[in-house]
């Protein structure tokens, strides 16, 4: 019998390290670092008119994976007050509709062992095995990531630092033992150092922060990241799944970036988590102010029921830190090219700001 | 945050303040509560004026592009109380029903109102969380913030709640014979707002049909599958329909409303089963009158045809 598929929602690069980490429930994982332009028309047909962008990539991922003969997904459960928490129901619904027998599990806050863990029945030791081969990668692609940052606002070339960034997702793939991933992770540095740089351009730093499906996907993102970089900006992507799973479990919570110290930040501005990383905006907003960031992109699906509802208070804290805050939202019909030309003029205006707080 | 409040031996408060209610969202939630209470408290209440043309204007021109219509009309009636009070009351709404959660943009509220009112203005605030905390104990919370004394909370709490029972209560019309006959439902601040729902109102009734709103009166909504409160209440009254009651259901929804679309579809869903007509009307600012007029009016012909059919085939 061959081994089950099973469907996980993309996550970016760190889609890589989900996939790693449910091998040892025996099933191969069927996913993609990025969506695809027909992946989004599926899922934009399926779903109701006015859900948000990241139901319809989820949807439409699931919708991909099930014509190609995919059994089950695993998808985020979550017990928040915005639409996610129905996402799963309303997938399987929609799949149903169409008559694919695709299962859908839904991980997280089911208790220890969630269902998906309990219907393929790993033995201790391999999960636990698993879990930890994925957590290293998890790690070592946030280091990717931030390398990557930083070198792309300098680079000499363009599309070096795209470059060394996907040979080295890819040899990633390819390190399967703990071994072999921590002797992949020594080598970043010097990966990295090898893309020469304009060591006299000083590039502007600049936070992304806001809904993570659209911060993870770089399609429905438009490649945020590589535009900006492009444009000599540096940035900082705000989801790292690293941090976000120390907070999730409540590990090093303490930390600066830590849930925490984060509502105590947010209190002034925002008395309540809202739901999703509404709060987390508005304290990595303030936190960015006192860092001396030059500027702030807040990204969210339009309509984003938590995020939108913080943008007056994003508005307030632009104005009494003196922050320039950049409001991106995003749908199916989002352009790059207008994209571009906003972005660049919000550049020019940072640039300015440096230029005359410099003199 | 503000002076102590002088007190009358009455204990009432002596220099009533006075204290803005925006005619929106928490208005309608909680219909007859605020005004009564802090009028029972010896504030100066006033209710931000009934919405209009301008309003919706105003909200298109001042709030957030991608906010819910409702939320955008919230920023008009607040901006229209800014000049006119020293306080203006907007509860942090987290959950309006036991076992349930509110939309998350109505937890957020209250801080936007600081970051969006100008200076001079104090918002006073309460968290709202009927699933944690009873009603009557918020308003409490409120009486005290507001300085008034225990037995002058009280004595407001009782009527203010016979006011919410009165406003949820509303009677229904009785049925003209030989006429279709609607559900109507939709959040309260949608279906209770005559500006939004006058005009559908009276041509739904125009075309001969009797229409019924839903009623928020009922607590008893199991938070399965849907865990928003107002969204639950109507879930679990399209459930309860009698199919040969009913001849078709109206959805007020509202442009931009995260909820609705996703509880649209399980509501279409429960009315498939019972075979029961539903459209769904999408409040927005620019809607015209004409277009949802003849859309209604092919609604109830279709529904007429139908029914024609059935008795032909009979
Ligand atoms: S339920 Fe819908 S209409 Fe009401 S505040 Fe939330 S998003 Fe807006």
């Amino acid at each position: 019998m061959s081994m089950p598929q099973l469907a996980i929602e993309p996550w970016g690069n760190y889609s890589l390290a989900l996939a790693a980490s449910v091998e040892c429930l025996h099933v191969r994982p069927w996913t993609h670092t990025c969506t695809t332009p027909e992946i989004l028309k599926l899922g934009v047909e399926a779903s109701p008119e006015f859900s948000c962008l990241s139901f319809k990539v989820t949807t439409g991922h699931f919708i991909k994976a099930a014509m190609e003969g995919v059994e089950y997904g695993v998808m985020v459960n979550s017990q928040g007050p915005c639409r996610l928490r129905y996402y799963r129901m309303l997938q399987q619904k929609l799949l149903k509709e169409r008559g694919f027998n695709l299962f859908i599990f839904g991980l997280g806050y089911d208790g220890i062992k969630p269902p998906l863990i309990r219907h393929f029945n790993p033995t201790m030791n391999d999960f636990l095995r698993c879990c930890f081969r994925a957590r290293l990668k998890v790690v070592t692609i946030d280091e990717l990531e931030t390398a990557a940052w930083t070198k792309r606002a300098v680079e000499l070339r363009a599309g070096d630092t795209t470059r060394a960034m996907n040979a080295c997702i890819k040899d990633l793939d390819q390190a399967r033992t703990v071994p072999e991933i921590k002797a992949f992770r020594k080598t970043i540095p010097a990966r990295f150092n090898q893309i020469s740089v304009d060591v006299n351009r000083r590039p502007l730093k600049v936070a992304l922060l806001g809904e993570a499906t659209i911060l993870r996907n770089s399609f429905l993102n438009q490649n945020l990241e590589e535009i900006l970089g492009g444009l000599g900006v540096e940035v900082r992507n705000f989801f790292l799944l690293g941090e976000e799973m120390r907070n999730i479990f409540n590990i090093g919570t303490g930390s600066k970036y830590g849930w925490k110290a984060m509502r105590k930040l947010a209190k002034p501005y925002l008395g309540t988590p809202v739901g999703g990383h509404a709060l987390a905006s508005v304290a990595h907003t303030l936190r960015c102010a006192q860092d001396g960031y030059d500027g702030v992109i807040h990204v969210a699906p339009a309509g984003c029921m938590p995020e939108i509802s913080v943008r007056p208070i994003l508005r307030k804290i632009s104005q009494d830190k003196d922050i320039p805050v950049f409001e991106c939202s995003f749908d199916e019909h989002t352009s790059q090219v207008g994209l571009v030309t906003r972005l660049e003029a919000f550049v020019d205006v940072l640039y300015d700001r440096k230029t005359k707080k410099e003199l | 945050m503000f002076g102590k409040l002088k007190k009358a031996s009455n204990g009432k408060l002596l220099e009533p303040r006075t204290i803005g209610i925006p005619r929106a969202l928490l208005y309608y939630l909680y219909p007859g509560l605020w005004e009564t209470f802090l009028k029972e408290l010896g504030m100066q209440v006033t209710v931000s004026a009934p919405g209009t043309r301008k309003t919706i204007e105003q909200a298109g021109l001042i709030s957030e592009s991608e906010h819910c219509l409702p939320v955008k009309l919230f920023d008009a009636h607040l901006a229209e109380l800014a000049g006119l009070v020293e306080l203006i009351f907007v509860p942090r709404i987290l959950s309006t029903l036991p076992g349930h959660i509110a939309c998350p943009k109505l937890g957020a509220l209250p801080d936007c109102a600081r970051a969006q009112c100008p200076g001079g203005i104090t918002i006073i605030t309460v968290d709202i969380n009927e699933n944690r905390t009873p009603l009557t104990e918020s308003m409490a919370q409120l009486g005290r913030l507001l300085n008034a004394d225990e037995t002058v909370i009280h004595q407001a709490t009782e009527r203010a709640l016979s006011a919410l029972r009165r406003a949820r209560a509303v009677p229904t019309a009785p049925r003209k014979p030989d006429a279709l006959n609607f559900l109507v439902i939709g959040h309260p601040y949608n279906l209770h707002d005559s500006y939004l729902s006058g005009p559908i109102l009276q041509k739904i009734e125009s075309l001969g049909v009797n229409a019924e709103l839903v009623s928020f009166a009922d607590r008893t909504a199991l938070p399965e599958p849907v865990k928003w409160d107002t969204c639950s209440i109507m879930h679990d009254r399209l459930q309860r329909l009698v199919p040969s009651e009913w001849d078709g259901v109206i959805h007020l929804s509202s442009f931009n409303c995260g909820c609705d679309s996703i509880v649209s579809t399980l509501y279409q869903e429960v009315l498939r089963e019972k075979e029961i007509p539903c459209m769904t009307l999408v409040l927005d600012e620019h809607a015209g009158q004409a277009g949802v007029d003849t859309r209604l009016e092919a609604f109830v012909d279709s529904i007429k045809d139908q029914h024609e059919h059935a008795a032909t085939c009979h």
